[in-house]
């Protein structure tokens, strides 16, 4: 334990943790104020002004317009917003929202546009996939609604995954268990998440940049050469540096998604929480929480993630002469699920992807897209969710290349 | 107490560091003199287990040292010829540091560094980094930490580098009072470092032990070899371009005082001279005083 503090002292005692780790909340906080700026409204006035507003102010406006939307989303209330909407365009004589004439869309759909989220999904064609126009939906049909939803991620899970009726079976099989009716509480948006991962992945990629150094700095300076001729220099100090490591970078990820989480649902309102994430991402969406469920579940992952991350830099740290070395490898497989996601297609990725320890916070490959995605990794009859196998594997990967990262450190010996 | 190198031989690729040197070390200061690239480190890193052999053993009283492991490094301080410290540290959190890794309760550990850092004089920089520190104090900061746990077995790998004068004075006599019952092997070049106060000396020359013995045994080796004279300063010319001088000292009235090797006397006023531990040193390694320049030429 007193190697451990003295560890911990030593790191936290370097500039550049200080510097990253400052940064890495401040870039957290300013990543939870970004999408509330990018919020636009506008409506005309009583005197035939247009009125602009922006961030907050839009946020406050839309909720204000939207507050009756809020609450369960029932198939009775979601036949009358169809209702309503076919209704306001067939008086217009138009078919999309978007050929309105300026202001209606604001006064007669913005308020019931949260209700009408993943309609034209639930009614899409089984066969093409191709959704539907909103006017060109049956409102009787809607009495049905969430049988019309589980119809469709059979018909969805036949197209996405034909070779495996195992990742079929088990898609239905979720969707069954979501808690149903979802309810709805609008103001946030799924940018807001996007944010969070932006968030997670540059917290990772300063996580990395201090982990890196911790066994190749001592390689390269010699002074591992008199730390491992002591007696606690070997198995102890190397655990010691482990566990210092995988600390600050816990406490590091922990801090900012936190303050991150605070600032969002500060602003965008914490009621909004509460919200289904059926009623932000697809409607079919497979597992059962609400937005801030998904928040804790993706900070939770993002943990994990940044966790496995560090301790296999730290098995790279142990396995190369000089920082610079580590420190590269360290980024290229922090950013490899990123590449691999963009360039290369089909089973292998998804594998390469669900196990690579960065996978959790990646940008575009991460667990939010895997959690409101429809990938399985299948193996013959086993199917397994791809989120749950991005959360496996970083709980095996932690112990494990945390212990093959002190075997590596003992059995290093001096150029 | 006895450390005992038998046969170690250590190759990287096609070069071989060391070959096949058995040596017995007990208690007191051994010297381990040998030219620049002759395996001195490797021996060194060898003995202190950072380095295994590719053969051969280092045992410590009878126990091969990878066996013994903690228990080994538990009596060992080590001081390599080149180190780095984590450069966040001050000198003294580096001290608490080692200490803690050489299992000093905290209490002792907090008396032993105070105890070290006068005896090394670093007391009033004890707060500062030791980044910012001169080369000679970062190597008394090695020193220090090499001597925390009062080690049974000491290796210093060329110590005195960087140090002043004053401070080589200073190190040779912390050593002295130290190594009472202990080993302590000594690597340098600088050979009045050691020839004061090892009782026994190893040389090793291309990875090959060459001689062991007492300052008077090795000493014994030149006898007969080393020779003084007293010569215009026109003459040295001839003198270094003939012969391998290992020292020059003007003396009053133009004339230079010439010390050199050589199996017999170069001219009639030479005088036999008290052989040195350097003058065997020269004498077993002439490319350190520029001999075999002066072949080549």
């Amino acid at each position: 334990m007193r190697i451990f503090c003295l560890e911990l002292k030593r790191v936290l005692q370097a500039r550049l943790t200080w510097i990253l780790l400052a940064l890495a909340l401040i870039l957290s906080v300013l990543l939870a104020y970004l999408p509330a700026t990018y919020c636009y409204s506008s409506y005309t006035d009583e005197a035939g002004n247009e009125v602009n507003l922006t961030g907050l102010a839009s946020i406050s406006y839309e909720k204000e317009r939207q507050a009756d939307a809020s609450g369960i989303v029932t198939p009775e209330r979601v036949r009358e917003a169809v209702e309503i909407y076919q209704a306001c365009l067939t008086s217009y004589g138009v078919t999309e929202s978007y050929d309105l004439p300026e202001g209606v869309y604001e006064e007669e759909i913005l308020p019931i546009a949260p209700l009408l989220h993943g309609v034209k999904e639930a009614f899409a064609d089984p066969d093409t996939g191709m959704a539907p126009t909103i006017m060109e939906i049956d409102p009787e049909k809607i009495d049905g609604y969430y049988s019309v939803c589980e119809a469709r991620i059979a018909s969805l899970m036949a197209m996405e995954q034909p070779d495996s009726p195992a990742a079929q079976r088990r898609a239905v099989e979720m969707y069954r268990k979501v808690e149903k009716p979802f309810e709805v509480y609008p103001g946030m948006s799924s940018t807001i998440l996007d944010y969070q991962n932006i968030m997670g992945f540059l917290v990772l990629l300063f996580c990395v940049v201090i982990a890196a150094p911790v066994f190749s700095a001592g390689y390269q300076s010699g002074a591992d050469d008199i730390l491992r001729c002591t007696k606690h220099g070997r198995v102890t100090l190397g655990v010691s540096k482990v566990f210092a490591a995988l600390f600050v970078s816990g406490a590091a990820f922990v801090t900012c998604a936190a303050a991150h989480i605070l600032v969002v649902n500060s602003l965008f309102g914490w009621e909004c929480t509460k919200t289904s994430v059926q009623m932000l991402y697809s409607i079919v969406t497979l597992t059962s929480m609400n937005i801030g469920e998904l928040q804790r579940l993706f900070a939770a992952a993002g943990l994990l993630s940044v966790l496995a991350s560090v301790s296999f830099t730290l098995l790279l740290s142990s396995r190369c002469k000089t920082s610079a070395a580590s420190l590269a490898s360290g980024l290229i497989f922090c950013i490899a699920p990123v590449v691999l996601s963009m360039t290369m297609p089909g089973a292998l990725s998804t594998w390469l992807c669900s196990i690579l320890p960065a996978s959790g916070t990646s940008i575009q490959a991460g667990i939010l897209y895997a959690i409101t995605g429809f990938k399985f990794l299948s193996l013959g009859e086993l199917a397994v969710w791809t989120p749950w196998a991005m959360i496996g594997a970083c709980i095996i990967e932690i112990p494990l290349f945390s212990f093959l990262a002190v075997r590596s450190y003992c059995r290093h010996t001096a150029a | 107490m006895e450390l005992m190198i038998d046969h170690a031989s250590k190759r990287f690729n096609d070069k071989t560091a060391v070959s096949d040197i058995s040596l017995k070390l007990t208690p007191g200061v051994w010297g381990l003199l040998g030219a620049n690239g002759a395996g001195k480190t490797t021996l060194m890193r060898m003995i202190a287990g950072i380095m295994p052999p590719t053969s051969g053993q280092v045992t410590y009283d009878g126990v091969p040292v990878q066996t013994l492991g903690e228990r080994y490094r538990d009596i060992f301080g080590f001081l390599p010829q080149d180190f780095g410290f984590p450069p966040e540290f001050t000198v003294k959190d580096y001290l608490t540091y080692a200490a803690a890794l050489k299992g000093l309760p905290e209490r002792q550990s907090r008396r032993k560094i105070q105890e070290l850092l006068e005896r090394v004089s670093l007391l009033d920089v004890c707060n500062r980094k030791i980044s910012k520190l001169s080369g000679g104090m970062r190597r008394r900061v090695g020193i220090a930490q090499a001597l925390l746990n009062d080690p049974e077995v000491l290796i210093l790998d060329e110590p005195t580098g960087g140090l002043d004068p004053g401070e080589r004075v200073r190190f040779r006599n912390l050593l002295s009072e130290f190594a009472h019952d202990r080993i302590v092997l000594i690597s340098t070049h600088i050979v009045p470092d050691v020839e004061y106060i090892a009782a026994c000396h190893a040389i090793i020359k291309g990875g090959r032990l060459l001689a062991t013995g007492t300052t008077e045994e090795l000493t014994r080796l030149v006898e007969g070899k080393v020779w003084s004279c007293t010569l215009p300063a026109e003459a040295v010319p001839e003198y270094e371009s003939k012969l391998q001088v290992t020292n020059l000292r003007n003396e009053n009235g133009g004339s230079v005082s010439v010390r050199y090797l050589s199996d017999r006397p170069y001219s009639a006023a030479s005088i036999p001279a008290t052989p040195r531990l350097e003058d065997l040193y020269l004498w077993l390694f002439p490319e350190s005083s520029g001999e075999h320049d002066r072949r080549v030429r």
